[in-house]
């Protein structure tokens, strides 16, 4: 399989040549085109987990993933049994798609509906950043990344990778993603009052060795400036 | 006539040059500034002897606004420049008699006055698929400018593609098209979040925008508060 991300950093979408065998999967709704050889099949989000109860634990896990986790209740697989089939998939909003190849036993925590596409035994979990981020407003929710594969994550703006040797601090509005060998812990900038008053709301704190992904605008800032301007 | 692109793609900006008594027409509210020598003229014409009615299918049909701005040069040459809506790609598609160009509901923004425009019905089935499926049909000679939610490519397809209905902009004629489900089940193709999408096959150019608007608006719709009755 190979993949190329073209129109970014404002628009960017992902092509992926797909060979006899290979597949990618990938959020409902990504599909901008296919070639007629590339076959799509849809499955409910809720990993892989057998048993007898499958179909009702796989819908039930996979409502709670869309509720909170922000992703599509469904996945669509792509695969080809021609040589050469071609699949192009889009995020829906303004923004960059970033690569990321995980080894197993690597994980990656990605925002809450960041996840864009995916491919071998890739699984993804919803992790809470703890109470207190839910009580912000601007919850942190993550979904973790672990297997092996190609992992595809959408942001809403440009993406900067920060290589984390320490600390670092970053409104969790702009968090994209980050390596799962970095510690991480959700507050506010000051006390209480920065809470409130600096404009900030909550900051992550990462500490120790790993990449951090950011993104250089906050979709959560966006609706906030919109709101207003709407018709009642 | 001649068409200048800057600021691409995310928010192009188009300048269209009039040579003395060339007349564009353009969407009404794409113009951004113009040289004082051009005549503006406001109109319900979709082209010179269409009535009312027509400009209403336009209005209604193609989902573009159905009054028309036609900008013409009196003495001299003259320019005005353009901006669609959306944060997007512009390109210029040169139309020749040899071939027409139908063009997806807000994909159109100007087109010299050699350029007829007119709505192709298609059937209710555009209305199962939740997007528009109506064209606005140029034909006649010569440059149409087009605009694109997100980056614009341009592929000389020969051959066949299965295309999300929300990313189509434009085609040429050469290309046939049907609607059809995302899979092979209805149950699946519902879920899927394709819906319904277009098979598109043949010899001709198609205009494909890398965001679809529907999904844009539905994202951002729900980090908005509800709307208050």
């Amino acid at each position: 399989m190979q993949h190329k991300i073209e129109h970014g950093p404002a628009f960017a979408w992902l092509r992926v040549q797909l060979a006899a065998g290979d597949s990618i999967r990938a959020e409902a709704g990504a599909m901008v085109m296919r070639t007629p050889d590339v076959q799509m099949e849809t499955h409910l989000n809720a990993g892989y987990r057998p048993g007898i109860f499958r179909v009702i634990w796989a819908f039930f896990v996979a409502l709670l993933r869309k509720l909170l986790g922000g992703e599509t209740m469904f996945l669509n697989d792509f695969s080809t049994t021609g040589a050469n089939g071609e699949v192009v998939l889009a995020p829906s909003l303004a923004g960059s798609i970033v690569h990321k190849r995980l080894q197993p036993g690597q994980r990656l925590f990605v925002q809450a509906g960041g996840y864009l596409a995916s491919t071998g035994s890739l699984d993804t979990k919803v992790r809470f950043g703890g109470l207190r981020t839910l009580l912000g407003g601007e919850g942190l929710v993550l979904l973790e990344c672990s297997g092996e594969g190609d992992l595809f994550v959408n942001s809403y703006g440009g993406i900067t990778p920060i290589d984390v040797r320490g600390a670092l601090t970053v409104d969790t509005g702009h968090i994209v993603a980050f390596d799962g060998t970095l510690d991480f812990k959700v507050g506010s900038v000051g006390g209480m009052k920065s809470l409130f008053l600096s404009g900030e709301g909550l900051v992550c704190r990462f500490f120790g060795q790993g990449t951090v992904y950011i993104q250089s605008r906050n979709v959560a800032s966006l609706a906030s400036w919109i709101s207003p301007l709407l018709p009642g | 006539m001649q068409f200048e692109l800057n600021y691409r793609p995310s928010h192009s900006l188009a300048t269209a040059h009039l040579e003395p008594g060339e007349t564009l027409r353009a969407e009404a509210s794409a113009m951004v500034s113009m040289t004082r020598n051009l005549e503006v003229h406001t109109s319900f014409r979709g082209r010179p002897g269409a009535g009312f009615m027509q400009s209403l299918k336009r209005g209604f049909l193609g989902g573009e606004s159905f009054f028309t701005n036609t900008f013409t040069a009196v003495s001299g040459k003259g320019h005005v420049s353009l901006a669609p809506k959306l944060c997007g790609d512009m390109v210029v598609h040169e139309l020749t008699s040899s071939h027409e160009l139908f063009i997806q509901g807000s994909g159109y923004v100007a087109a010299p006055d050699s350029v007829e425009l007119d709505t192709r019905w298609q059937g209710f089935k555009g209305f199962l698929s939740g997007e528009s499926l109506f064209f606005l049909r140029a034909l006649g000679q010569g440059p149409v400018l087009i605009n694109a939610l997100g980056a614009l490519e341009t592929i000389d397809l020969d051959g066949e593609l299965i295309l999300d209905t929300g990313h189509l902009v434009a085609f040429t004629t050469g290309l046939e098209y049907e609607i059809t489900k995302a899979s092979a089940g209805w149950i699946d193709s519902f879920l899927s979040g394709e819906g319904f999408v277009l098979r598109i096959w043949g010899r001709g150019r198609l205009y494909v925008q890398s965001r679809n608007p529907a999904e844009y608006g539905k994202t951002l719709g729900h980090k908005l508060p509800a709307r208050q009755q």
